[in-house]
């Protein structure tokens, strides 16, 4: 009785260690790169070089659509909050607590996921089975430190600094639409504002921002990593990658929210 | 190469210029940079007391509570923090309740009714007393609580009238089935209101001795109408009395002229008579003045010639 008892929690365990192994190893990774931040070699001319490539594509290639939608946003937001909730303490809170740290991060997430996490991870899957990893390798070139690291920091980069402009874009617009539609003062909607902001919600933001931007590239590259040597293994990898993608984008949102109302 | 580069910095440089302006306008707003006073209260007792808590003054927001302490005697010890703007709030004098709201979480009130009095001294410890408002909602809402206790007594009422099959409601439904009992019957009216046939038999004989009347008084007002158009004819008919009266009368008005006229020749001749009555006394006047002349020259003649039979001689 008591051996059968062992066997079934054993298998328990091994089913929840089979179960959790992918979530090991991505955290196992992210580790490893994380320290690898800190390592001076990763900062080289041509890791600067890919860098720039990496925010190039990501962000500024992205610009005008990006700002295009977060104008877009704006009205849109503004114009029903600002017609839904009479009450300025309750407008601010809303759109400090609501759209600036909850909508801002995610709609930009979910743009840079679409758009550049599906191309790192289709790039890193066609460089595995081309074996451009191994030729790197074979020339002792770190891949963390030319490959991965500049595509990770690109991503930390791009979602503090789109997030926060998607936020300004949002702000703005709704400065415009208190004061043409609805005839509020500037110093009255900015001081809304004011009111309804607290430093650490901000400070919460930034980080969440970079946590999205370091698991919406990290996932990519190490689901990447993972493709076969074979062509069809390639759509496979950016599918899981791209689902995983999205499950780390849920898991960061909901445990920001977490400490957030803590 | 370099035109992305260009392209990368420009856009890293204004993205971070921007979200440092604002980081920095918000902290500066905030009060980041302002330098900030540390004042220290006392209470008895640290319920509804959490770190953060606003201060406020006349509904604005002035501070936060920065730490709660519990000192050897048991006395909680709250630091509050002003930042230098709103400073000027805070005075010797000032007072410090804690508002417990019923709904909304709690924050220390600052009462200053004197802003020019001396500013307050870090080492003083003011006391925060207690705000009494929910002992005076509870006062105010007594008086409340007892009208509803005597609604719902009254409620009760009703609905043990409703469940009491001799009370007034229960007797209305008994009377409404009744009387629709009646009407399901197909009867009139009448005999459903009153109940009674024999009532309905009567009420009906009335009716009919009331219809032989009416024929009766109809006959007699037809009569009366012959009679009154008659009688018109009589009245104001060609030969009627009225237009005989209205000629009379118009002769009566010519003749009555006439007599007027009469009247004043009358009245003419009267105050001719009157003036000739006035001749007539100056007249007798003149008379009476004569004949009083003769009466005194006759006695003076009878007085010098004595008539009588024997005149007497009187001798000296």
């Amino acid at each position: 009785m008591i051996s059968v008892m062992i066997a079934a929690i054993g298998n328990i365990g091994r089913a929840a260690m089979l179960g959790t192994s992918s979530l090991r190893g991505t955290l196992a990774f992210a580790v490893r790169v994380f320290l690898n931040f800190f390592d001076r070699r990763t900062y080289n001319s041509a890791s600067l070089m890919v860098f720039i490539h990496q925010l190039y594509f990501t962000s500024v290639q992205i610009l005008p659509l990006f700002l295009f939608v977060a104008v877009i946003f704006g009205f849109l937001i503004n114009g029903m909050a600002f017609n839904a909730v009479k009450n300025m303490d309750y407008l601010g809170r809303l759109l400090m607590g609501f759209v600036v740290t909850e909508l801002s991060p995610f709609i930009t997430v979910l743009l840079i996921a679409l758009r550049s996490s599906s191309a790192i991870n289709t790039e890193i899957a066609v460089m595995k089975v081309n074996r451009e990893m191994s030729t790197l390798n074979s020339f002792r070139i770190d891949l963390i430190h030319y490959l991965f690291i500049p595509r990770i920091l690109n991503g930390v980069f791009s979602m503090v600094l789109l997030t926060s402009l998607f936020a300004l874009v949002v702000l703005s617009t709704g400065l415009l639409v208190s004061s043409l539609v609805f005839g509020t003062s500037v110093d009255t909607y900015v001081d809304t504002l004011l009111r309804s902001t607290d430093v650490l919600d901000i400070v919460i933001l930034l980080i969440k921002c970079a946590t999205f931007g370091f698991f919406i590239t990290l996932i990519p590259i190490r689901i990447g990593l993972s493709a076969s040597e074979e062509l069809t293994s390639i759509p496979i990898s950016v599918l899981n990658g791209m689902v995983k993608v999205f499950v780390a984008i849920v898991t960061i949102e909901v445990l920001s929210s977490i400490i957030r109302f803590i | 190469m370099q035109r992305i580069e260009f392209k990368v910095g420009l856009f890293i440089a204004i993205t971070s210029l921007l979200i440092m302006a604002s980081i920095g306008y918000v902290a500066y707003k905030k009060g980041v940079f302002s330098k900030v006073h540390t004042y220290t209260l006392s209470s008895k007792s640290g319920d509804n007391l959490t770190e953060g808590m606003p201060v406020a003054v006349w509904g604005f927001t002035i501070g936060r509570v920065s730490a709660l302490e519990l000192n050897d005697q048991g006395i909680v010890l709250i630091r509050i923090k002003i930042p230098d703007r709103h400073n000027r709030m805070i005075r010797a004098n000032s007072k410090f309740v804690i508002d417990k709201p019923l709904i909304g979480s709690p924050r220390i009130i600052v009462q200053t009714n004197n802003l020019n009095a001396l500013p307050l001294s870090p080492e003083m410890v003011p006391e925060l007393t207690e705000s009494n408002d929910i002992n005076e909602i509870i006062k105010r809402a007594r008086p409340i609580v007892d009208k509803a206790d005597r609604i719902m007594a009254n409620i009760e009422h009703i609905t043990a009238s409703l469940s009491d099959p001799a009370g007034d409601v229960n007797r209305i439904l008994r009377n409404a089935e009744t009387l629709t009992a009646r009407f399901s019957k197909k009867d009139s009216l009448l005999a459903m209101a009153v109940g009674d046939p024999e009532s309905v038999k009567s009420i009906h004989e009335a009716i009919n001795k009331l219809r032989d009347i009416t024929v009766k008084v109809d006959g007699i007002l037809k009569r009366v109408d012959g009679m009154a158009g008659k009688t018109d004819e009589e009245i104001y008919g060609q030969d009627g009395i009225l237009p005989q009266l209205r000629n009379i009368l118009r002769d009566l008005l010519g003749k009555l002229a006439k007599i007027d006229v009469t009247f004043d020749n009358i009245n003419k001749v009267s105050y001719e008579a009157a003036d000739s009555a006035k001749d007539l006394k100056g007249l007798r006047n003149a008379l009476d003045e004569t004949v009083k002349s003769i009466g005194n020259l006759a006695d003076e003649i009878d007085r010098k010639i004595p008539f009588k039979a024997r005149p007497e001689i009187k001798l000296p």
